[in-house]
């Protein structure tokens, strides 16, 4: 495939910087993201996942079985932190991103 | 909020499973992301059989009304335009309207949130004009637009070609379909015969070289055994297939296996179409991928487990009930499917990928 050509839309992450993550030993496409920031961008990588796991098969002959699935963190999608907030007492027990901000009385401490 | 039943999306295999489980008795909430009931089906405007017994053969979107009604007779709560995003620690379910944050609680689960979209990349394929065969269809049949003049099709599933005919019949030039492999995909050969027919050219063992235009497709290239044929084009359509939505699965905790006759990585589940994680079901193509009369099976399979699970059910009769739609679904979907979902029931207990939250 052309190395111009886009993967992840979201973000502009080429077939080109795939493969480099890919020819530095990345074996999953969470190994992509760190390295990228694809599978970032406002589609949470719902595009650009599939794309991904062809890449690293075609050029490391792993089975699609043993390309894992990325890290699906909640929110499952974008949403503003002041609506997230919402409630925000209760969320000092949500698995979240919000688990690394420690909450006091409703407030970010 | 709480209920008996949460269930996530109001597909065709949502909405089964809030008929067999409304309709004996407990309280049902279905939430979905869109604005109306009816999932995928909405836009779909083909004849579906084969359906289960119980339902005559007819268009996706008469479907789409004749399962709504079902619900309307009971009390089933339905959050539009609701979407989850997460899951709380107690297990409460994380629904968002874009306004604010609240938590579901709920006895069993159903997790029905369909399949999405594959994309296929060629160089420019990000340009305006390129879109997914979905969105062709949804753009013709519920949103009555004209996605273009002149079509090329990427792709020959038997979803491919009934969304050729559609833009055929509002005056879309279908320009080609182009397909990777050396014959077409569709499973039923009279979708080919009649697109040749109506003299659309098929290119085989050929792929999409490059896109061009300004600001918005233009023409294309194709390769075709070597050589590149050059088309115009204003929307080219792309049937990259499909695969299970699996976020709200990952975030429940469920573990995962590979089984490619059913779209890639699905939940693991049972007999039961229930998962590993106690309270979580699933049905539809969340379940893995296949044909609409076997999906609304499965979404029956799910709801009747649950009243089993909740008592308001015997055992016994459960169990009878799941064999009968077990022998259905068997007949309704395509045979490397069936084995797929055998095979995938098999492995329940050694599945591939868990505990993602703490790796
Ligand atoms: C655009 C498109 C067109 C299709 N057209 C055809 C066709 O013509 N022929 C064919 O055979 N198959 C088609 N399919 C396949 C389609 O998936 C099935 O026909 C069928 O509708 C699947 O039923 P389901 O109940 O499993 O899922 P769906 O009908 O997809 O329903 C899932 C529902 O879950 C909701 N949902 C998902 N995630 C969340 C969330 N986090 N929060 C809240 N709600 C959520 C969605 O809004 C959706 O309404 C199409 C698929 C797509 C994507
Ligand atoms: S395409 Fe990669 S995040 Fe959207």
């Amino acid at each position: 495939m052309d190395k111009t050509t886009i993967i992840c839309r979201c973000e502009e992450i080429s077939y080109e910087e795939v493969e480099e993550v890919i020819e530095h030993g990345g074996r999953t496409f969470d190994d992509v993201k760190r390295l990228t920031r694809c599978g970032m961008g406002p589609c949470q990588a719902k595009i650009c996942t599939g794309l991904v796991a062809n890449i690293i098969h075609e050029h490391t002959a792993l089975p699609l079985s043993e390309i894992p699935l990325q890290r699906m963190r909640m929110p499952l999608s974008p949403i503003k932190l002041e609506i997230l907030a919402t409630n925000s007492t209760a969320f000092s027990a949500v698995k979240s991103v919000l688990d690394e901000v420690e909450i006091e009385d409703g407030k970010v401490r | 909020m709480e209920t008996d039943v949460l269930i996530i999306g109001g597909g065709p295999a949502g909405l089964a499973a809030a008929i067999e489980t409304a309709t004996r008795g407990l309280d049902v909430t279905i939430v979905d992301e869109s604005s109306s009931l009816g999932g995928q089906l909405c836009q779909q405007t083909q004849l579906i059989r084969p359906l289960p017994s119980v339902y005559q053969p007819m268009r996706g979107f008469e479907l789409a009304k004749v399962l709504t009604e079902q619900i309307n007779d009971f009390t089933v709560g339905t959050l539009l335009n609701h979407r989850v995003i997460g899951l709380y620690a107690d297990g409460s379910v994380g629904l968002s309207d874009e306004e604010k944050v609240f938590p579901v609680k709920a006895k069993k689960i159903v997790v029905a949130t369909g399949a999405a979209e594959q994309a296929v990349a060629f160089p420019k394929w990000t340009l305006p004009g390129i879109i997914t065969i979905g969105a062709a269809q949804t753009l013709v049949n519920r949103d009555f637009v004209m996605p273009g003049k002149e079509a090329v099709i990427v792709g020959s599933s038997d979803f491919a070609l009934d969304v050729a005919s559609q833009l055929l019949e509002v005056g879309v030039e279908v320009k080609g379909i182009v397909e990777k492999n050396p014959a077409a995909a569709a499973r039923e050969k009279e979708k080919t015969d009649a697109l040749i027919g109506r003299g659309i050219p098929f290119y085989f063992n050929s792929f999409i070289k490059e896109a061009r235009g300004n600001g918005q497709v233009e023409e294309i290239d194709i390769e075709v055994n070597g050589e590149i044929l050059t088309v115009s084009a204003d929307v080219v359509c792309i049937d990259g297939g499909r695969s299970p939505i699996l976020d709200s699965f990952y975030q429940l905790g469920c573990s995962f296996g590979y089984q490619k006759e059913l779209g890639g990585w699905i939940p693991q589940y049972n007999r039961q179409f229930k998962t590993d994680r106690e309270n979580v079901f699933l049905a539809g193509n969340a379940a893995g991928i296949s044909q609409q009369g076997a999906l609304l099976l499965t979404g029956m399979i799910a709801g009747i487990s649950i009243c089993e699970d909740l008592q308001t059910i015997r055992s016994g009769e459960a169990e009878e009930i799941r064999d009968a739609l077990w022998e259905e679904l068997k007949l309704s979907e395509y045979k490397d499917v069936w084995e797929g979902r055998t095979k995938h029931i098999e492995k329940f207990s050694s599945p591939v990928l868990k505990d993602q939250f703490i790796s």
